[in-house]
């Protein structure tokens, strides 16, 4: 049938652009990985994974990775879901904070690395200034300039940045249950708590997993952030997986080894958004 | 719902205590980028400059180069919406008005595969650009950033063309339009508003990124404004009344359209999963 021939014609295209700048590339970065492609002497090769297994460069580059999206997304879901709550409910002005509310996220995400390594710089920063003037601490903190709180600076910041988004989605969650949910729970007696319990949040599940799926993706990958606020450091204090490949492939030239590690990284994401696919692949059908 | 004015007035502070959050860094950025180059290393900080100038906006906008990285990053980005909406668009028909097997595979594969990092792409573009002699142009970051823009494009058209009932393609085809004819004179119309949103979000996509630029430009010539503003970061390390105003100008278009072109965002980038 003509149909069926004519449907290629307009998929087609866009998947023949998406394999050559999409499939191909990442077919290399597997071949690299197995130093099978541009290497001088190809050959295949498990040393780069072998290494991946023993390095403990890459060991601390991966708690450093379970460390900050697991603070960031439990950060951005509560939040978010404090902020979709606050801003359902029926206000004046509701318009003029839900402008403000989502600006954060707006800004690209290097941009907002650097605005907040200036909110956090030790001697002409905000957050110093604002904590010397208020008498809560003596001197300055070294707020980048220290592991721990390195790791934290950047949990708020990126915090700060992505929470808007999760709002949103669960803001349109909150939106489509319907009204007469609720008039029912009152005319039975229920108070607010109940109808939280019971009817908010059930409804909103379905909302709050893809959110928590995506968000887990977009800090797993997150890059301009971590490079434009400290680089991955003091050290490798802040040094996340995508910010380690990034310095194993154009700085050390370790060009196989930086493949590897993002092939575990692909393998890891693939891994996570498999059940989020599963449910986007039941509702096409 | 019933609203007692003691839950109202909690609803306020907590919004409040938010709104403080969200904006205080935009203050700092907006203030700091007034203040003089000596103020704004100043130690104890002002919270307000003392004297507001536009001093650090000139320079950078006339010494800096960012006239051209500004440029760039328009060029770049728009020609990366172009591309993908072009592309997106014929595939989001397909996807949306046939039938075929492995349909629902299909559109998975491209929904997964914005699920790779680009991380794992770059090393490969770096190379693969240097080959082709790509490397360093606007046009090789533009098919760059078509790996994210791409997919994205197409679910998100998909979703718009669904809400158009089939009647009306039959009703075309009816009457002598061939499919092509049927997307261009009557389903594209339909859904202009849909496809300026979907190329707005892809122009911002490629406007927010940072990575594939690093990677695969080094010639400040035709770097876009978010590796300019980044370069200047690691170049003049003092300078920060000059990197505020650089962050400014670079955050004030998207902040202006995603502000716009909110009620499309959850939609455009959470896929039809969210679909209602």
């Amino acid at each position: 049938m003509g149909e069926s021939r004519s449907v290629l014609y307009f998929v087609g295209p866009a998947f023949l652009l998406l394999i050559l700048v999409l499939g191909f590339p990442a077919m290399a970065a597997v071949l690299q990985s197995f130093e099978l492609l541009w290497v001088p002497e190809a050959g295949f090769s498990l040393a780069n994974y072998q290494r991946l297994v023993t390095d403990p460069g890459f060991h601390k580059a991966f708690a450093n990775t379970a460390v900050y999206v697991s603070c960031v997304v439990a950060f951005h879901m509560s939040l978010g879901l404090g902020a979709a709550l606050l801003l359902n409910a029926d206000i004046p002005g509701k318009w003029l904070f839900r402008v403000a509310a989502i600006l954060p996220w707006t800004i690209p995400d290097v941009i907002g690395g650097i605005v907040w390594r200036f909110m956090f710089d030790t001697l002409p920063g905000f957050v110093n200034g604002a904590l010397l003037r208020m008498a809560l601490v003596d001197q300055p903190l070294e707020w980048l300039g220290h592991p721990k709180l390195a790791m934290f600076s950047l949990i708020v910041a990126e915090g700060w940045r992505g929470y808007p988004f999760i709002m949103l989605i669960l803001l349109a969650g909150l939106q489509a249950i319907p009204q007469h949910l609720y008039e029912a729970a009152a005319v039975d007696g229920a108070n607010r708590w109940h109808c939280f319990r019971y009817i908010t949040l059930p409804s909103l599940k379905k909302m709050f997993m893809i959110a928590l799926v995506l968000d887990v993706i977009w800090e797993c990958r997150l890059f301009g952030m971590v490079y434009s606020m400290t680089g991955g450091g003091p050290g490798n204090a802040t040094e996340v997986i995508s910010i380690m490949t990034y310095r194993q492939y154009f700085e050390y030239y370790n060009n196989g080894y930086a493949a590897a590690i993002a092939v575990a990284l692909a393998l890891l994401m693939l891994a996570v958004s498999t059940p989020y696919l599963r449910m986007s692949m039941r509702e096409e059908r | 719902m019933v609203t007692n004015p003691r839950f109202r007035i909690l609803t306020f502070i907590g919004l409040g205590a938010l709104m403080v959050y969200n904006l205080l860094p935009f203050y700092w950025m907006t203030m700091s980028s007034f203040k003089t180059t000596l103020e704004v290393i100043s130690f104890p900080v002002t919270f307000m400059p003392d004297a507001p100038t536009l001093d650090a906006y000139r320079s950078i906008w006339m010494q800096e180069g960012f006239p051209v990285y500004f440029w760039n990053s328009i060029v770049t980005s728009g020609s990366t919406a172009i591309l993908s909406s072009v592309f997106g668009v014929f595939a989001a028909y397909g996807f949306s008005r046939f039938a075929f097997r492995g349909k629902a595979l299909l559109m998975t594969v491209m929904l997964g595969s914005q699920m790779l990092p680009g991380i794992l792409l770059v090393g490969p573009y770096f190379e693969i650009m240097s080959i082709i002699e790509l490397y360093n142009t606007r046009s090789g970051l533009v098919l760059a950033l078509t790996t994210i823009t791409l997919p994205f494009s197409v679910w998100m058209l998909k979703g718009y063309i669904d809400t158009l009932p089939v009647e009306i393609d039959q009703a075309a085809m009816i009457d002598g339009a061939s499919r092509l004819q049927t997307l261009l004179m009557v389903i594209l119309p339909n859904i202009l508003p849909g496809l300026v949103a979907t190329m707005t979000f892809a122009f911002l996509l490629a406007w927010g990124d940072v990575l594939w630029a690093l990677c695969l430009i080094s010639e400040p010539a035709v770097q876009p404004m978010t590796l300019g503003v980044l370069r200047l970061v690691g170049q003049f390390r003092v300078e920060w009344a000059q990197i505020m105003a650089a962050t400014v100008i670079a955050s004030s278009i998207p902040a202006f359209f995603y502000v716009i072109l909110q009620r499309y965002l959850v939609q455009g980038f959470a896929g039809s999963a969210v679909k209602d």
